[in-house]
């Protein structure tokens, strides 16, 4: 397990410093699931976000899976406050409503107002790399800018689902708000 | 004076100052030392705090991996101008963010270090991990110079050099004001000090600061001048007593009586030593007693309660005096407490301090100085060291007085000797004198002398009237040969052997008054005075062995001195008395007393000696003198009572003689011898030869005269050649050439049994003092008389 881990992480080092240097840059979707991960590190859910104190910190992924076994590999045997994570295949918006995060690919840009809807009453993460200039009620959208993966971050979203973020993640990300996204397409 | 006191408040304030800034100094340099170490531990602690929360905040930058995030966030460092690089390295080691942007890429570490901080090279670098739940995301590297620790230590310096600053200046004004508390009274002090050196005044005191170590120095300085001052009043008193010493040594120096030196001395020292009352007494070893000599004048009124008026005798009891006596000097402090009776008077005069000193001289103590006061205990050492002193100075000058006096008694004793020498010579030349006239008197008269008495008695028809004048003749040539036998005792210095003899003093005070009256009765008469006589001779009286012609004589010289001691008339007594004496012998007196003038005491001292007299070219001043002499001669006794205008008695004593008193012895009896002898007469003087011829023709004999001793002898030889003898000679004695001793030794030699008469001018000496000359018979003294010729004539022929 330690070993793996260690590994996972040199991978990503290696997948960063990769990437920076411009040469054999890991893919795409290996760094989003490592962001993934992350987002467990950087926000807290409150205690009502879990049935349970042993239930697992359930990653859902809507629809269209773009990691393959990278996720799994990334999450495995990691816990989140005592609940162990868990990555979960969701393709229906009553299965969305279980996860903690909820990763909705860019292919699923049809069924994105779907997803987020399901999740709107409760504490889960929205995360989606969906193109775009506007959130379209995504918490945290992933973009790509100059060859980096970018975080654009719905604060007010996030806090009304009662999930407070890091400031560290906050300084790290570009923050909007809903609100303003209208008048700043 | 003020210097050394400047000296001191200067020396206060450098050890004030000094003290100050050694002591912030070590504070200040002890302070930096500990911020020095200390701060660099907190300046790796401060940075250690910085790389920690700079790397907390870098998780997010390297979790996402935003390295523009990162570079934000280690912009944080500009906070602190002393971290001069940082660096974030990602989770493989490969440089992900470094600040600030203007950094050389090469002066960063290529290999990320472990974690922790250290120096190298003035700079402290420190790797802080940056992990998020335990996962480490990546390095921080984190680089600070020391120039805050530079800064910090300068501003200590600052600090340090202004707080030494202000604090020696506020030392410097405690000081000034403190340091006076200190030097005031040592000025203070000195200034006591000036005024006790300056004044000479011991009696100034310093006074106390208030502070301890002051008082204590104060106390102490005091108390050296309390010492000073007594020091300073014994030397006087030492001074003073010396002076009086001296003084009393120099008024006594030139004074030659006890009495005048004593005086001086007690009154001195009762003046200035002063004591309250002094006496001298002399000592008598013989009766162990002490004799007051002289009392003080100013202690009269207590010399009598004390029993010390001078003449006064003390016993010498068994403590100070005997002590004293000893020739130690006896101090009692409170006589109240001794029992013995000499000090028991003072304590009851109120005089309870006593010193006596002994008059010490040659070993030997001759008398006692004693000093009293009424307050006891009041003699010091030094009164008594002086008194000792004292005594040892009139000690002295009493035996020099003393010597004095002896030396000029000795003095005088000699003048007299030698005055009397000279009276000696003069009366020794006088008696040669008086000797050669009576010689030549004595022959002169001899011729008168035998013809008287041959006239007498061989020419009957004489008539009356003649008869009448030649026994006139007679009478004048036994008074004048009497005068010239007088004569002889001026210069008959003493009878070698005297001819002792019965004497009644009685028959000679008679025939004595008889042989006077002239002196005591007719001539007074005729110049119309009265002089009374009482003769008042005891019956019985008994008899005295003495030379009765020197008695007479004396008696005589009495009864004249007794008649001109009474040029206006009076009474003469004469008494003779016998009195027992102690044992079985009884005292013989005669007594010659007048009511005249009398005499005075010097004249009563002087007038036994020779050549003194009262009574101007009158008087020879011999006739007491002689008196004197028979007095010693007769082992007799003589007084003399007189008094001055009431009269003088003379009185001479007498050892009786016990055995009944001897008729007198009768004269021989001139008979002529019966035999007609043939006599050679030797003799210079032809009157006499005719003289001797007529006298002895006259009775029957034949002469043959010789003129001269030479021819004298020739007519003896002749004569025994002739066979015609001569029987007797009668030779002189002086004669030139050849004189009679000669003669009569050469008549024995010739014919040894022929009688040898000498006739002389000293014959009556000569037999007196039995100085008959060898091969002379008989002498018989000039001028010869008839009657003791012929017994002589008949004593050697028969």
């Amino acid at each position: 397990m330690a070993v793996l881990k260690t590994l996972r992480n040199l991978a990503l080092g290696a997948l960063l410093l990769v990437s920076t240097m411009g040469a054999a840059a890991p893919s795409e979707y290996q760094v989003k699931a490592v962001f993934l991960f992350n987002f467990s590190r950087f926000i807290e859910w409150p205690r009502e976000a879990f049935p349970s104190a042993n239930a697992p910190f359930v990653v859902g992924i809507f629809g269209h899976d773009p990691f393959g076994r990278e996720l799994d590999e990334v999450v495995k045997g990691e816990t989140v406050d005592g609940h162990p994570l868990v990555v979960k295949r969701v393709q229906s918006a009553a299965e969305a409503a279980a996860c903690q995060i909820l990763f909705i690919h860019h292919t699923e840009d049809q069924r994105l107002a779907e997803a987020v809807a399901a999740v709107a009453s409760q504490s889960t993460l929205t995360v989606s790399d969906v193109p775009g200039t506007t959130q379209r009620g995504v918490m945290i959208r992933l973009v790509t800018q100059d060859g980096r993966i970018r975080m654009r971050i719905d604060a007010e979203a996030a806090r009304a689902a009662h999930l407070t973020i890091s400031s560290n993640l906050l300084r790290s990300a570009q923050v909007v708000s809903a609100a303003s996204e209208g008048a700043n397409p | 004076m003020t210097a050394p006191a400047k000296r001191i408040s200067r020396q206060l304030m450098r050890m004030v100052l000094l003290t100050c800034v050694i002591v912030i100094a070590f504070t200040c340099t002890m302070f930096v030392t500990y911020e020095a170490v200390t701060f660099k531990q907190s300046v790796v602690r401060q940075l250690e705090i910085l790389g920690q929360a700079i790397a907390r905040n870098s998780t997010a930058a390297l979790a996402f991996d935003n390295p523009d995030d990162a570079r934000a966030v280690l912009a944080a460092f500009s906070a602190d101008p002393h971290i001069v690089a940082a660096a974030l390295y990602d989770e493989s080691g490969a440089l992900f963010a470094f600040y600030p942007g203007t950094l050389e890429r090469a002066t960063l570490p290529a290999v990320v270090g472990t974690g922790g901080y250290n120096f190298v090279d003035r700079n402290v670098l420190g790797f802080e991990d940056v992990s998020l739940d335990g996962q480490k995301l990546g390095t921080l590297f984190v680089k600070s110079d020391l120039k805050a620790i530079d800064e910090r230590l300068e501003l200590y310096a600052l600090i340090t050099l202004l707080v030494v600053v202000l604090s020696v200046l506020l030392a410097y004004l405690v000081a000034r004001h403190q340091q006076s508390q200190i030097s005031r009274p040592i000025l203070a002090l000195a200034e006591t000090a000036r005024a006790v050196s300056d004044g000479h005044d011991y009696s100034v005191r310093a006074g106390r600061a208030g502070t301890y170590e002051f008082d204590q120095l104060t106390d102490a300085f005091n108390h050296m001048l309390t010492q000073i001052q007594e020091s300073e009043r014994r030397s006087r008193a030492q001074m003073g007593r010396m002076s009086l010493l001296q003084h009393i040594t120099a008024a006594i120096g030139d004074r030659h009586d006890l009495q005048s030196i004593f005086q001086v001395v007690l009154r001195n020292v009762e003046e200035n030593l002063p004591i309250d009352f002094g006496c001298v007494c002399l000592y008598d070893s013989a009766s162990a007693t002490l004799t007051v000599s002289t009392v003080g004048a100013a202690s009269r009124g207590l010399a009598e309660p004390l029993g010390l008026l001078e003449g006064a005798t003390v016993p010498i009891d068994e403590n100070g005096l005997s002590t004293c006596i000893r020739g130690r000097l006896v101090h009692e402090p409170d006589v109240r407490e001794l029992p013995f009776p000499f000090p028991r008077r003072f304590a009851e005069a109120r005089l309870y301090s006593l010193v006596i000193a002994p008059l010490l001289v040659e070993a030997s103590v001759f008398g006692v100085f004693v000093a009293a006061r009424h307050t006891p205990h009041s003699f010091s050492s030094g009164d008594c060291e002086f008194l000792k002193q004292l005594s040892g100075h009139v000690a002295l000058a009493s035996h020099q007085a003393r010597l004095h006096g002896a030396l000029r008694q000795a003095y005088d004793e000699l003048r007299q000797s030698q005055h009397t020498v000279m009276q000696q010579e003069r009366l020794r030349a006088l008696g040669q004198m008086a000797s050669g006239i009576a010689h030549d008197i004595n022959n002169a008269i001899s011729p008168i002398s035998l013809y008287t008495d041959s006239l007498l008695e061989r020419e009957p028809n004489l008539t009356e009237k003649g008869r009448a004048a030649l026994v006139v003749i007679q009478r004048a040539i036994d008074g004048v040969a009497g005068t010239v036998s007088r004569m002889r005792e001026f210069y008959r210095q003493r009878e070698p052997e005297m001819t002792l003899a019965l004497v009644d003093l009685n028959r000679v005070a008679e025939q004595v008054l008889e042989l006077t009256r002239a002196k005591w009765f007719d001539v007074p008469q005729q110049l119309g005075i009265s002089i009374d006589l009482k003769s008042d001779l005891a019956p019985g009286l008994p008899g005295i062995m003495g030379a009765e012609g020197e008695i007479r004589d004396a008696l005589t010289n009495l009864i004249f001195n007794a008649v001109d001691a009474m040029p206006a008339g009076g009474t003469l007594t004469v008494r003779t008395f016998a009195r027992p004496a102690p044992g079985e012998t009884q005292l013989v007196r005669v007594e010659v007393t007048d009511t005249g003038i009398g005499m005075d005491e010097e004249t009563r001292r002087r007038c036994l000696e020779p050549f003194f007299t009262t009574k101007g070219e009158r008087g020879t001043g011999l006739g007491l003198a002689m008196v004197y002499g028979m007095i010693q001669r007769h082992s007799a006794e003589f007084e003399i009572e007189s008094f001055v205008g009431k009269g003088t008695s003379m009185q001479v004593t007498f050892p009786a003689y016990t055995q009944p008193l001897m008729p007198a012895t009768r004269s021989p009896e001139a008979h002529v011898s019966l035999r007609r002898l043939r006599v050679l007469l030797v003799d210079d003087d032809p009157i006499i030869i005719k003289a001797l011829e007529d006298a002895l023709t006259g009775d029957g004999h034949a002469t043959v005269a010789a003129s001269g001793g030479q021819a004298g002898i020739d007519a003896f030889s002749d004569a025994l050649r002739t066979n015609h003898p001569f029987e007797l000679v009668v030779t002189d004695l002086g004669m030139p050439s050849v004189d009679g001793r000669r003669v009569a030794e050469s008549i024995k030699s010739r014919s040894p049994d022929t009688p040898v008469i000498m006739l002389t001018g000293w014959g009556t000496r000569m037999i007196a003092e039995k100085e008959i000359p060898p091969h002379v018979d008989r002498v018989l003294g000039k001028p010869p008389r008839l009657v003791e010729l012929r017994v002589a004539i008949r004593e050697l022929l028969g």
